[in-house]
């Protein structure tokens, strides 16, 4: 069997793509950040109270007051765990992406229905966009449409459309037959058969459709917040990389009650908008309600009402409450001007990415922060959507990117280094020092060194040359997972006190939370440490001058490091800016000393 | 002339359909056709209504009487063959054409009624207007009428789920008079009914027909429905139209065995009439005098009461004849002219 060397042809598409197709994309791209923006300015404008109570006035014009009251107390608990923005931007992105699918399936659907070359020749591209893992088109998408919610709308459009293609097609097909012929005969053409018997017939299976769209949407809509989606997927995803239980349950939870409100809205809606779906509604006897209080539920026009009023109270609010922040006289260095910073969610990225943007917001500049894979980020960078990243690992760890975008990307220095490697024991495993003794003691460790994800350049190391130098191969299995159930298997190994050996790397957090012990290589096996670089796009140092220079004389010790990821570890989640801010200022001159005003 | 004629009517489901009428005109069988996987469902059917006139189809089911009806106003697409309403080629129209006349001219009422459950009765009732165009007020003005003439006043805001099969179906008729079309096609309409309820319906379609004068087409599996309601009966069998005549023709003279095995189960005293088996006679002591088309069930009462005959008069009210008991206890027991007894 030859090659079928289907993997480069498709690198190849997209390359082509990518090369003679960019003005279309970069289109695409502003018209749906026109429209993910405009909805997001809508559902975030209020405060998060007054947009809970919009939307529980909807719920109670949906389904009744007990809805409304589990909505508004469900959106309240989002707000009080500090997510109600992130909430708000995965609600922008679910909406406008649902909507965009369905203005896709709904007429696909159609055309399946009335077409069965249409509909087999259908069937297979749904099976693909249902089963293909998202991650395969989400980093193509960030290639196309550069960082933001774009990708992840273009990967959520394309996981959630099937449902919507084939409940449309199902729902039409479903109508009686002699409905149909009733039409035709009685002279009705075939759009109107459509409009006037077909769709008004499938709506409730539609309606379905949507709802599963709508809760595929959302549980997409997750997953590409690893792409730079933002949103609860991100928080879920940092959560999880920094293994924050809490945080972890808290954004989960945040994500249950966006999908409960949208599935129950959504299956209210579809009984509201279709006729037979009114119908039933009308004939179920009234006796038969447990109670005319928690059931009753304003007509449209008050329903109407209610949203109205409090979204005039929200922009009058809004109106009233605009502030600015201040930057010491002659220090605007900045001049507001936006400075993009990118960071994967590794402690010494988020680390030194907070604190830049606290030293960079008191020069007067405007940065933002966004946290992506590396992936995605080295592309963002070669492409020019980031200005700027600190937390890449050179020379090996990072340095397939650097190869394949080299002269799209600029080193700006490192400051930090050396790393290591290494594979490390709770210090309380007494008689383990060195690589060395781990030899004959696979019992007392089961047998296994835990790894993180198989991809990592770490773990090719540890099988190809490590365990080799040190003739362990064989006698231990390397058990590849994640990072973050490394530290979880670390974590529960330590609170039981069992011997545990697993991989970890320096600068690293852990270090500082647990007692740990780097198990020493006499023989270099691992290799040279490496240094952590500040790279930036291809004109960073032309568009932003002052900071190439700042960021070209930082420096940082391990010991610096590591008492500012603990100062953000303190502070938790969505606080990481903030911590950052308290950790400089409890360091006076350090400021002047990143970001001198004055040229040197 | 007549108002709606079919003239050599194919139609044929399948690979190559027009090859295949090539071999049916010459001579092949549907059973040659089945085993190379195509199905004649209709075979050389030609036949004409008159204005005025219920002309019913009868067959069992796969004997092709539905996909002829469809042919009627188009709604399939003949295979070969032609059909004329008034004059006009239908087979000929464009589809927009054939849209129009479909919602003027030729209504349709369905077998299972085929009314839309996200309409009222109101609504179901003047869809034909709807399609159009006629506006609303006048739209369910005369959708209330039709609805009144099929003895459903004062349900209009019901919901087609709400209402008894009869009533659905009186809906379903009440769709197809409010176009004030005059041709009716009807598939099976009263099929799916009770019995006592289908005779309701009979009795009304035949009272509403006396008013309106419509064309109607009907079709049915069911032989005494056919006899009763037929002004003439097409017999189908295997996409053939086997016999074509009226009730009594038909119950005389079977055209052949398999409609004369069909007959059987008639009941004669119904469909036969006085006319038809009067004989020449002394009237003189008769007990009663009967019209020509008087079924002779309605002869049993007079001829128990006493010894003589019943006189019976042509339409013009010139004596026709008188019918003896003899002879009509001898008409009921007639055997059809070709089946032996008990076959």
């Amino acid at each position: 069997m030859p090659r079928i060397k289907l993997g480069s042809w498709a690198q190849s598409a997209v390359d082509w793509l990518q090369n003679h197709l960019s003005w279309l994309f970069d289109a695409i791209s502003t018209v749906l950040t026109g429209l993910y923006d405009a909805v997001h300015a809508v559902l975030g404008a209020p405060d998060a109270l007054l947009m809970a109570g919009i939307l529980a006035v909807v719920a109670w014009w949906l389904r009744g007051l007990l809805a409304a009251v589990f909505a508004f107390a469900g959106l309240a608990l989002i707000d009080s765990f500090g997510l109600w923005d992130e909430a708000t931007a995965t609600l922008s992105l679910v909406l406008v992406a649902s909507f965009l699918t369905l203005l896709l399936a709904v007429p696909l659907g159609i055309w399946a229905a009335r077409d069965e070359r249409v509909s087999r020749a259908l069937r297979p591209v749904l099976d693909l966009m249902q089963t293909m893992p998202a991650f395969v088109y989400l980093i193509p998408g960030v290639m196309f449409f550069s960082i933001g919610p774009i990708p992840g709308l273009f990967a959520t459009i394309i996981f959630s459309m099937p449902p919507g293609v084939r409940m449309t097609e199902l729902g039409i097909r479903q109508v009686d037959g002699e409905l149909v012929e009733a039409a035709r005969a009685f002279g009705t053409t075939p759009r109107h058969t459509l409009t006037r018997v077909q769709l008004p017939l499938a709506l409730p299976t539609i309606m379905a459709g949507v709802n599963q769209v709508i809760m595929l949407a959302l549980s997409m809509v997750v997953i590409a917040g690893m792409a730079g989606a933002g949103g609860l997927g991100e928080t879920v995803y940092a959560a999880v990389t920094q293994v924050d239980i809490g945080g972890g349950v808290e954004s989960g939870l945040a994500v249950v009650v966006l999908a409960m409100y949208l599935d129950r809205m959504t299956g209210a809606l579809g009984k509201r908008v279709s006729p037979l779906g009114r119908r039933a509604a009308a004939k179920s006897p009234s006796g038969a309600r447990p109670s005319a209080v928690l059931n009753y539920r304003p007509g449209t026009a008050v329903a109407t009402v209610g949203v109205v009023v409090l979204a005039l109270v929200a922009g009058g609010m809004h109106l009233a409450g605009g502030e600015r922040e201040s930057v010491a006289a002659g220090a605007d260095i900045g001049r507001g001007k936006k400075v993009k910073i990118g960071y994967f969610p590794w402690d010494e990225a988020v680390a030194t990415t907070y604190l830049w943007q606290n030293v960079l917001e008191a020069r007067g500049y405007k940065p933002e922060v966004k946290q992506l894979d590396p992936g995605p980020l080295y592309t963002a960078l070669a492409q020019g959507q980031m200005d700027v990243q600190f937390d890449s690992w050179l020379p090996t760890t990072h340095q397939q990117y650097m190869d394949r975008y080299g002269d799209k990307l600029s080193d700006l220095g490192s400051w930090y280094g050396p790393t290591s490697l290494e594979l490390t024991v709770p210090s309380y495993v007494k008689d383990v020092d060195s690589l060395e003794d781990l030899k004959g003691k696979a019992g007392k460790f089961g047998g296994k060194i835990v790894g993180i994800e198989a991809s990592a350049g770490m773990m090719g190391k540890l099988n190809g040359n490590v365990l080799k130098d040190y003739g362990l191969d064989g006698e231990y299995k390397v058990v590849s997972s994640s990072t973050s159930t490394m530290l979880a298997e670390l974590d529960r190994a330590i609170k039981n006190k069992q011997p545990v050996v697993t991989t970890l790397w320096s600068p690293h957090w852990a270090y500082g939370t647990y007692d740990l012990k780097k198990l020493k290589d006499p023989k270099g096996a691992w290799g040279k440490g490496e240094e952590l670089h500040v790279v930036g796009k291809k004109d960073f140092a032309a568009d932003f001058p002052r900071i190439a220079e700042w960021v070209k004389g930082f420096k940082m010790t391990e010991k610096d490091l590591a008492s500012l990821e603990a100062e953000i570890q303190k502070g938790g989640k969505g606080k990481e800016k903030a911590s950052a801010g308290r950790w400089l200022d409890a360091r006076p001159g350090l400021l002047d000393k990143l970001a001198p005003v004055k040229t040197s | 002339m007549s108002r709606l004629k079919a003239e050599h009517l194919y139609k044929v489901f399948g690979k190559r359909p027009e090859a295949a009428v090539k071999r049916l005109e010459g001579g092949a069988s549907r059973d040659e056709l089945r085993a190379d996987g195509t199905t004649a469902a209709v075979i050389d059917a030609s036949f004409e209504v008159e204005a005025g006139e219920i002309f019913v189809v009868m067959g069992l089911s796969g004997s092709g009487k539905s996909t002829l009806l469809r042919m009627l106003n188009g709604l399939l697409d003949p295979t070969s063959g032609r059909v004329s309403y008034d004059g006009r080629d239908l087979t000929a129209l464009t589809p927009a054409e054939l849209r129009e006349v479909r919602s003027r001219n030729i209504s349709m009422v369905f077998q299972h009624f085929a009314l839309f459950p996200h309409r009222s009765v109101l609504e179901n009732a003047g869809y034909g207007l709807e399609v159009r165009g006629v506006p609303r007020a006048e739209r369910e003005r005369r959708a209330a009428e039709a609805l009144e003439l099929a003895g459903l006043g004062g349900w209009e805001r019901s919901w087609p789920d709400e209402l008894s099969g009869g009533m659905q179906q009186r809906v379903g008729l009440a769709r197809a008079l409010a176009t004030d079309a005059d041709l009716l096609l009807m598939d099976e309409s009263f099929s799916a009914l009770d019995p006592l309820i289908r005779r309701d319906m009979q009795d009304q379609l035949l009272d509403l027909q006396k008013r309106l004068k419509k064309t109607i087409v009907f079709i049915t599996h069911d032989l005494n429905e056919a006899m009763r309601l037929g002004d003439r009966v097409a017999v189908m069998r295997d996409g053939r139209i086997v016999q074509n005549g009226t009730a009594e023709d038909i119950l005389v003279r079977p055209a052949n065995d398999y409609v004369a095995s069909f007959i059987q189960d008639v009941d004669r005293s119904r469909v036969l009439t006085a006319g038809s088996i009067a004989e020449r006679g002394d009237d003189a002591d008769a007990v009663t005098t009967v019209a020509a088309d008087t079924p002779l069930a309605d002869l049993f009462a007079p001829l128990a009461l006493g010894t003589g005959p019943v006189a019976v008069t042509g339409a013009d009210g010139a004596p026709a004849g008188v019918v003896t008991r003899d002879r009509l206890l001898a008409a009921l027991g007639e055997q059809p002219a070709g089946v032996t007894a008990g076959a």
